[in-house]
């Protein structure tokens, strides 16, 4: 058995450390002395860094401590993923670019051809979280007006499409949402390989579409039983369907020497929070399901760090410190490793792991944890049997 | 008036340059030592370097159905490559236009500012359907408006909220930073008074074909009319592909051995500068040249030709 690893390209710039609420890395908060990406020189001038050179230095780290790649986010106001996996395309050598994509974006033959394109550049490093749950104002911001089900609906028939001009020269089709008549790309471009897709999305609706396209299902962290639930479901789901998913979690840890200062940063950046960041957490509106799960967890409220440690080593209120799900793993390397030798044997495939800040992290992680894991995992199957 | 002269790249051309499948194989008696690491992409690298290096101010790139996407080319380049202008010519039918102004976004914030956007004329109806693009024909011109003007908007207000046949956003509009560079310089192309029309409202360039100085002073100023009308200015531009060489007779020699685009221009060097310092004194600010074999030629009319243009379209300035 092996598992794959990958990390997290921050995308709306990143923190010095959990413990700070503004962006020291990028030009996402006031450019101070310090910040690195753009930074200021000697005389207080902008440097002439761009974000994109930080973005560079974390798929550089990822890469030489043996992470596959990193996950590429997409929302309004993040840098977008085609154009940061095409800009580092060659300054990174096995990275592989997992980029965040909504299908009703794009017309689906010229993505493929974008992906083919991609593909040519980076020597077949590309791959795709297919994303469409979120809805509501957020999705008519982007330009679509699509209701919920219907974009599932989208979802299948984008992928249908854009599968078949990759193996097909002479493709058509003639669904809800699209027609194609003698479709196909070049040949050169057929010799690709099809980019691996991971599917997010918990409705009924996300599980039934992920079934028929999706190489990986990918959900947040839940609590461990309830992620075990639910990847047995969707394996059961497909394997019903003659098909077999593979399952990946995306999680957050604080990893530290020891479990006690994994928790006193916790501490430290749950205390900076301000009411400000409580009231938008509160306010946030969704129609996703998984966004929901998430959001019953009420971190908002909370009024100490220690209320919100749902299991030993697993903490709710990580999004209070930064954008992206609750629930993430808190402690030493060896326990930071034992969770997710857990959730592997909870039947976990693969991992998208990140840490603040990225970078270093990155090293972090990737030198004291991931050489800790796999110890446990037959102990816990066994036992689970 | 600055003068901006640009190389254009079409990436479907010498197919078998680094293009790993398609490599003419050497003779056993050469050890082949090539890495297959190298791609096709190395090639537009190489083009893009020659272009920077002889003093061209930017790149075109072509849109080709057949080969790479000029927004994933533009991007690799525009990394690896300082100081050109990188301008990717795609349709209308990409997609979303809110999508495309965002990468358009991350593109700048990654370059310092030296995309802009190119939109490629419309394909025929089997084409666009080959590729998922059913929409009828008298809503081709429309779209293209709406694309443009929902892009420019969301880089460019916040919120912005639009309803239109192809584009709907509500709310919508890039806050900082990613709207903190300018949006792409637009360059569209086309000879009629629909084309004229759309870049008088749209585009910072009109590229127009290849024509005599005086046809192309007519153009141009029914375009700078449509533009002012329209409280705009557009630059007027010309795609020019040409065959120079030292003397007339080298030129004409070498034209007779490949197949000219309509409107190419045969010519010494220095006649070559003067027909295109010709286009520039009837108003021509932006020339796009091309030439192939796409890298040697960039050299070549890099080295002899611009100086001997900008030094002729310098003092023609200093005259007027």
């Amino acid at each position: 058995m092996s598992i794959d690893f990958y990390w997290r390209l921050p995308t709306h710039g990143c923190h010095n450390s959990l413990r700070t609420s503004g962006y020291e890395r990028g030009d996402w908060s006031p450019l101070q002395p310090g910040n690195i990406a753009p930074g200021l020189d000697r005389d207080g001038a902008v440097d002439g860094f761009t974000y994109i050179d930080h973005l560079g230095a974390i798929a550089r780290a990822a890469e030489s401590v043996g992470f596959q790649g990193g996950l590429i986010p997409s929302f309004p106001n993040t840098d977008d993923p085609w154009v940061i996996s095409s800009l580092l395309a060659r300054e990174t050598s096995s990275f592989r670019f997992m980029i965040a994509f909504q299908p009703g974006f794009g017309n689906p033959v010229h993505i493929a051809r974008m992906a083919a394109s991609l593909q040519r550049a980076t020597g077949g490093r590309l791959l795709f979280n297919i994303i469409t749950g979120g809805g509501g104002p957020a999705q008519l911001w982007w330009g679509d007006s699509f209701a919920h089900d219907d974009r599932y609906g989208r979802t299948s028939e984008f992928l249908d499409i854009f599968r078949g001009v990759w193996e097909s020269s002479d493709f058509s089709y003639d669904g809800r949402f699209y027609q194609l008549r003698k479709g196909g790309l070049p040949a050169l471009f057929r010799r690709e390989e099809f980019p691996e897709i991971w599917f997010s999305g918990s409705s009924d609706a996300a599980l039934q579409t992920a079934a028929r396209h999706a190489d990986y299902y990918l959900s947040w962290l839940e609590p461990f039983d309830q992620l075990g639930d639910k990847f047995a479901r969707v394996k059961e789901r497909t394997a019903a369907l003659g098909g077999e998913q593979k399952c990946a979690v995306r999680v957050d840890l604080v990893a530290r020497p020891t479990e006690e200062e994994a928790w006193a940063d916790i501490r430290a950046g749950f205390e900076n929070v301000g009411e400000e960041t409580r009231q938008r957490w509160r306010g946030q509106a969704t129609d996703s399901v998984g966004a929901a799960r998430q959001a019953a967890l009420r971190p908002s409220d909370a009024r100490r760090y220690d209320e919100l440690i749902v299991a030993p080593n697993l903490w709710g209120g990580f999004n209070l410190l930064r954008g992206g799900p609750a629930l993430g793993i808190v402690g030493s390397y060896e326990q930071c490793a034992a969770q997710l030798d857990d959730l592997i044997a909870r039947g976990a495939d693969a991992f998208i792991l990140a840490g603040t800040p990225h970078l270093e992290e990155a090293y972090r992680v990737g030198e004291e944890v991931l050489p800790l894991l796999g110890r446990q995992v037959s102990a816990l199957q066994a036992a689970a049997e | 008036m600055t003068l901006n002269i640009h190389w254009r790249l079409d990436p479907a051309a010498e197919p078998q340059r680094l293009e790993p499948a398609a490599r003419p194989p050497l003779p056993a008696l050469v050890r082949d030592c090539r890495a297959p690491s190298q791609n096709r992409f190395d090639y537009y690298l190489q083009v893009a370097d020659a272009v920077a290096q002889t003093a061209f101010d930017g790149l075109l790139i072509r849109h080709h159905i057949e080969a790479d996407e000029s927004r994933i080319i533009a991007a690799v380049v525009a990394r690896a490559v300082p100081r050109l202008v990188v301008v990717p010519e795609f349709p209308a039918s990409v997609g979303s236009a809110v999508y495309a102004a965002k990468q358009a976004a991350t593109f700048q914030r990654g370059t310092h500012g030296r995309l802009g956007w190119a939109l490629a004329p419309d394909a025929d109806r089997d084409e666009r359907e080959a590729a998922a693009d059913f929409i009828d024909e008298e809503d081709l011109g429309l779209r293209a408006d709406e694309f443009l003007t929902v892009a420019r908007g969301v880089h460019g207000e916040r919120p912005f909220t639009f309803q239109g046949r192809h584009f709907e956003v509500l709310n919508g509009g890039f806050e900082a930073p990613l709207n903190q560079h300018p949006f792409p310089r637009i360059f569209l192309q086309g000879e009629e008074d629909e084309a004229l029309a759309q870049s008088a409202r749209h585009a910072d360039v009109h590229l127009f074909r290849p024509a005599p100085a005086d046809v192309l002073a007519e153009r141009i100023a029914r375009l700078n009319g449509l533009a002012e009308a329209e409280g705009r200015r557009v630059a007027a531009g010309l795609i020019q592909p040409l065959v120079a060489r030292e003397d007339r007779e080298s030129a004409e020699r070498a034209a007779r051995s490949v197949p000219l685009a309509a409107g190419t221009l045969v010519a010494s060097y220095d006649g070559a500068a003067e027909l295109l310092a010709n286009a520039v004194a009837a108003g021509v600010s932006e020339l796009v040249l091309e030439a192939a074999p796409t890298l040697e030629e960039a050299y070549r009319i890099g080295q002899h030709v611009l100086p001997r243009l900008r030094a002729r379209a310098g003092s023609a300035r200093q005259a007027a």
